[in-house]
């Protein structure tokens, strides 16, 4: 997405907590809020949800699935081999899909968080505030074309009176 | 959620983010140090020795070792559930402990994580040259196959052993890796040298740090260590059933999984008790790794060496209960008493009363003891694993083939050489990755601070 935005920075995350709270409450869109480390408040006030917990069930089950019909499939089927007289179709085929199921769904959780975000290795970071990975806060609100005056102010001053300790205008492209 | 607030101040010094950003990555950026140097060709010479003694045992064969028909496992499956063991920390420190909510974890887990890896790779490395014909080694696969297809023996441990140490390898990476993405982005967005933002930059995957790549970032580490959890427990009860499947007495026994974890726990946090004092030492990062928590792991370890201790004796008493004239035969006359007495007796000092001297304040405040004490922890952990492989297999049903085991150079060098592998490891992380995971300090920090971290000038 490209677009220009405002964006107040801050350097305390309760100030910033409650500058979320205040904006929000003025029914202004925040686009996006970067930080140096996860804040749980910020998930629930800009209701965040995230699906990747399904996926990995569904990981799981197919792994599950798959590795004992492998088993299955080499051990009863394609070549039946008694081994130290235990059954053909035994228990301890649970060990190897235990362990397997786990292999598939961490491979695949893994996978899918890149895809997702997409992120591979070597791609560039485009930030609006290079600092927001180290020691500061910045709230992110998209500039719509058919923003006028009146609401670029109201905007601005909000984020000066929660405490932004500075604001800028950038062109975010991520 | 239930948070514990027992431990109190978790980082000294009033630190702010800035603080915090630029302590731990300050090691990075400085010269190296001449310890650095000294230690990392030690390394490389003890590998290079190691590097030896494999060539030696492919281009000869497996009878460069000290193995004879009865003791056909030697130092080889020694340092292999050894290497192992001390594997399990990582996992077991930033897991066991994330899920529990621990909060003194976050200065410890990156570390113990990297020692994870390190560790396993040794270890990986034993099973694999044991098999005497190393290029045959993809035959452990299910491969499609012009023996039948002939599959493999899916009731086999070995087997078993195979995917969960496969298994366990990948995860612990995996998680360990996602775990440094924020903190590669934080090298990047502040480095001014240009070689090391591109390298950063690359590593740190186009790490924006945004509300929903948190919430994801935090979801996914979550299920990676949720999946994780199991394996730590899984992979030692695996490798225990490498011996406790067989029938040989001192082996076949049920007490043996849960030994073994508990067992893999204990050296495993025995290593990063002594990792852990030497990285706090050598980076002066007292403010972060502080003495509560080199306390809290000697407590850990104390309540550990009972469970030990409690193991040993069970052992014990079991074989004498159970009747069985083998079973007392083999721990009365082979190991409490008889050839292997230095072992036996190593073992049981090391890890069930040396360590019982955490029970005083004086000695756990004491780091100089607290390292030695852990030294001798991992030393008593290696024993542990010669007792088992070693004396069960000398002396077996027929005294016939009674046989002694001593290890030649070879398995000697090889050893040696994977102790070159764990340490270039560990100076090769200390040099290139933020040793302490920086977003996971500051997520803490306001909580467990002495002042507000909040301002980017101290107060």
């Amino acid at each position: 997405m490209k677009s220009n935005s405002i964006i107040g920075i801050y350097k305390d995350e309760n100030v910033l907590l409650e500058a979320i709270d205040e904006l929000l409450a003025n029914n202004i869109r925040i686009y996006d809020v970067f930080s140096p480390f996860p804040l749980h408040g910020i998930f629930e006030k800009l209701k965040l949800k995230t699906r990747i917990p399904y996926a990995t069930f569904i990981y799981g089950v197919i792994g599950t699935i798959s590795v004992f019909a492998f088993l299955y499939w080499t051990s009863v089927v394609n070549y039946p081999l008694k081994f130290g007289g235990k059954p053909l179709n035994t228990l301890s085929f649970i060990i190897i899909m235990f362990v397997l199921t786990i292999f598939v769904a961490t491979l695949f959780t893994f996978l899918t968080y890149f895809t997702i975000e997409k992120m591979w290795p070597g791609k560039e970071a485009k930030l609006p505030v290079p600092r927001t990975t180290s020691d500061e806060f910045a709230i992110l609100i998209e500039k719509k074309p058919d923003m006028d005056k009146n609401e670029l102010d109201k905007i601005t001053r909000l984020l000066e009176k929660t405490g932004a300790t500075e604001i800028k205008e950038s062109e975010v492209d991520y | 959620m239930y948070n514990t607030n027992v431990r109190g101040i978790l980082i000294q010094g009033n630190k702010t983010y800035t603080d915090v950003t630029r302590d731990v990555l300050k090691p990075l950026d400085d010269k190296v140090p001449l310890w650095w140097w000294i230690t990392s060709f030690l390394a490389i010479g003890a590998l290079l020795w190691g590097v030896w003694g494999i060539y030696h045992t492919i281009s000869v064969g497996i009878g460069v070792w000290g193995l004879n028909n009865n003791v056909a496992w030697g130092w080889a499956i020694i340092n292999f559930v050894w290497w192992i063991g001390i594997g399990h920390a990582g996992t077991a420190f930033s897991i066991f402990l994330l899920i529990l909510r621990q909060k003194w974890r976050s200065t410890i887990n990156r570390a113990a994580e990297a020692m994870t890896i390190f560790a396993v790779m040794a270890a990986g490395l034993f099973p694999l040259i044991h098999m005497g014909r190393i290029w045959d080694g993809f035959f452990i696969f299910p491969y499609w196959n012009t023996r039948g297809p002939l599959w493999d023996n899916f009731n086999s441990p070995l087997f078993w052993d195979v995917t969960a140490i496969s298994t366990y390898f990948m995860a612990s990476f995996v998680f360990w890796y996602v775990g440094m993405i924020p903190d590669f982005a934080t090298i990047r967005d502040r480095t001014a040298s240009k070689i090391k933002k591109k390298i950063y930059g690359a590593l740190s995957f186009g790490w924006l740090g945004n509300a929903r790549g948190w919430l994801r970032f935090e979801t996914t580490a979550l299920l990676l260590g949720g999946m994780a959890a199991p394996l730590v427990v899984s992979v030692h009860s695996i490798v225990s059933m490498d011996f406790s499947v067989a029938v040989i007495p001192g082996w076949h026994s049920t007490i043996f999984p849960p030994y073994f974890v508990i067992g893999a726990i204990f050296s495993g946090f025995g290593m990063v008790l002594t990792l852990m004092i030497i990285m706090r030492k050598l980076y002066k990062f007292k403010d972060y790794v502080t003495d509560n928590h080199l306390d809290a792991i000697t407590r850990i370890l104390t309540f550990i060496s009972l469970i030990m201790g409690t193991a040993y004796l069970t052992e014990l008493f079991s074989a004498w209960y159970s009747g069985s004239e083998y079973e007392m035969f083999t721990f009365m006359k082979n190991r409490v008493t008889g050839d292997y007495t230095f072992a036996y007796w190593t073992m049981l000092t090391c890890n069930a009363f040396i360590p019982q001297l955490f029970w005083f304040k004086k000695i756990r405040k004491n780091i100089t003891l607290v390292f030695i004490i852990s030294i001798f922890i991992n030393i008593g952990m290696w024993f542990e694993r010669y007792v088992i492989v070693v004396t069960s297999l000398s002396k077996d049903f027929l005294p016939a083939t009674w046989a002694m085991y001593k290890p030649t150079i070879t398995e000697i060098s090889i050893f040696v050489g994977t102790l070159g592998l764990f340490v270039l490891g560990v100076m090769l992380f200390f040099r290139f990755v933020p040793t302490i995971a920086v977003s996971e300090v500051k997520a803490i920090l306001s909580d467990t601070s002495t002042t507000k971290p909040n301002n980017n000038e101290k107060q």
